[in-house]
């Protein structure tokens, strides 16, 4: 059956820059809730101008990136006329929620307000919206007539992107973004985000190879139909568990070398975008 | 047929009588002008079996036939579901339609329809489907494609007339079960459909659809 998504790259730009968007925002979230409760409120710098301004400019690429997808991107607006019943709107509602509560954040970051109530506030609002646009992100796809996209392997992989190349992101650029040295809760959890995004990645892909798995609807036999070259999954699997491996080298690192952690961000991103496509290239539907 | 009494209007089909000459399909294209690659009607070629040797003697088993599909202007329809414009909409006689200026061709509905029903519009940039015939059957005349058929193997009319005149299902290989968009479409099916999903089966002109 010829599908309509055969090559889908802004989609897979789309969602993968959004999702690392995303994880980058919660892994810094999480190091300000964790600050803001040790240090003191006074204390807290985590959310940098530099950081801010990369989380929105990433957002921003994705939403630039998305509107070459449609036939009519002057209309694009009006994809928010259905929030009742489609996902789809959802989501760009969503996208548009994090953008204005993460611009918000970066004016009162500038304006140095950062220990104001209404931030930490602000803070948990992005990160709900975060939350809310990766789930109805994965629920557009989950269609009723796709059933290689209904599975679970469709939100929890989503997710698993976010907290993989999001925390990844934060590590490899946190001599840019951060203007403080030393040890830092942002790059903790980021660790901590990041180690567990990759087991999760590497367990789902293990599963994704057995045979009869149960939850996952892909099976071997799918891989052999494979309509993209065969080299496509074995390299993504290979260049995720490298990465997988090079985060924990440079994690266990006395003097946590840099280039580790960039080298693990690219394969992992690598690895991902031939992830994305495969999703992407193995859509069918039921019937004709 | 009074308009007035219809409230989900459908198509027949006579799988059985279907020579697939595809002048349903043309007459479609003609009729709405369709560009290169969009047919709104398309004719499936579903072939299957194999030969079996019947002891020194290979014995044919195989099978052929044709399925003519449209929109089925579903009474559940998926393609409507999700359009994040509300640009598809289902009239109150049952014709599900897209307002194409509300399109922004996301074709989010091509991917849902389990029947391959919605088409990308290249020229236009949108997507684009059957609509009844809405003007031809608004003025008493019937879609082009009925008109055309030299089998008389479509019909049109209300589902629940059509069922009443022939009976039918909706359910042959390869469609969906009906359960998932209720198609307003009834098939005399031919007489290896049944075959058709125990045995290997399969459209075989994919690349002229």
């Amino acid at each position: 059956m010829p599908g309509p998504s055969e090559r889908e790259w802004s989609l897979i730009a789309f969602t993968l820059l959004s999702q690392t968007a995303v994880g980058a925002f919660w892994t810094v979230a999480a190091a300000f809730l964790m600050t803001d409760r040790r240090q003191g409120f006074l204390e807290n710098r985590v959310f940098t101008i530099p950081f801010l301004a990369s989380v929105l400019a990433l957002l921003g690429l994705a939403a630039a990136v998305s509107l070459a997808h449609l036939g009519r991107p002057g209309r694009a607006p009006s994809a928010l006329f259905n929030l009742r019943r489609s996902w789809l709107s959802r989501e760009i509602f969503f996208e548009l929620a994090v953008i204005a509560l993460v611009l918000i954040l970066a004016i009162l970051r500038y304006r140095g307000r950062e220990t104001a109530p209404s931030f930490r506030t602000l803070v948990l609002a992005a990160g709900a919206a975060g939350l809310l646009f990766l789930h109805s992100m994965s629920r557009l796809y989950m269609l009723r007539t796709v059933p290689a996209w209904r599975g679970l392997h469709t939100p929890l992989s989503f997710l698993a992107t976010a907290l993989l190349l999001g925390p990844l992101g934060v590590l490899a650029g946190r001599r840019v973004l951060f203007d403080f040295p030393g040890s830092l809760h942002a790059f903790q959890s980021a660790a901590v985000l990041a180690s567990l995004a990759a087991v999760l990645l590497v367990i789902l892909t293990v599963l994704f190879f057995t045979p009869r798995a149960g939850i996952f609807g892909a099976k071997t036999e799918t891989l052999r139909d494979l309509p993209a070259p065969r080299i496509y999954p074995l390299l993504s699997f290979r260049l995720l568990y490298l990465g997988a491996a090079l985060l924990f080298i440079f994690l266990f690192q006395r003097n946590q070398n840099s280039g580790y952690i960039l080298l693990a961000f690219v394969c992992a991103g690598v690895s991902e975008g031939l992830g994305r496509y495969l999703f992407y290239a193995l859509y069918g539907r039921i019937g004709v | 047929m009074t308009q007035a009494f219809v409230r989900q209007y459908a198509f027949y089909y006579d799988s059985s009588v279907c020579s697939g000459c595809k002048t349903c399909q043309g007459a479609c294209k003609d009729k709405h002008d369709l560009p290169l690659d969009v047919l709104w009607r398309r004719v499936y070629e579903v072939t299957g079996g194999t030969w079996k040797k019947d002891g020194g003697l290979w014995v044919p088993g195989v099978f052929a036939y044709n399925l003519s599909m449209a929109c089925h202007h579903c009474r559940k329809p998926i393609c409507g579901e999700g359009c994040p414009t509300k640009a598809i909409t289902k009239r109150d006689d049952g014709i599900v339609l897209i307002e194409t200026l509300a399109c922004i061709g996301c074709r989010y509905c091509e991917w849902a329809c389990p029947y391959g029903a919605i088409q990308f519009d290249v020229e236009r940039r949108i997507a684009s489907k059957c609509d009844y015939c809405y003007d031809e059957v608004g003025a008493g005349r019937p879609p082009a494609c009925v008109a055309a058929c030299p089998m008389r193997a479509l019909d049109f009319g209300d589902f629940e007339d059509l069922k009443k005149k022939y009976g039918g299902t909706s359910e042959v290989f390869p469609l969906p079960e009906a359960s998932v968009t209720e198609p307003a479409l009834l098939i005399k099916p031919h007489r290896d459909a049944g075959r058709a999903s125990k045995d290997t089966a399969e459209v075989a002109n994919w690349e002229e659809i």
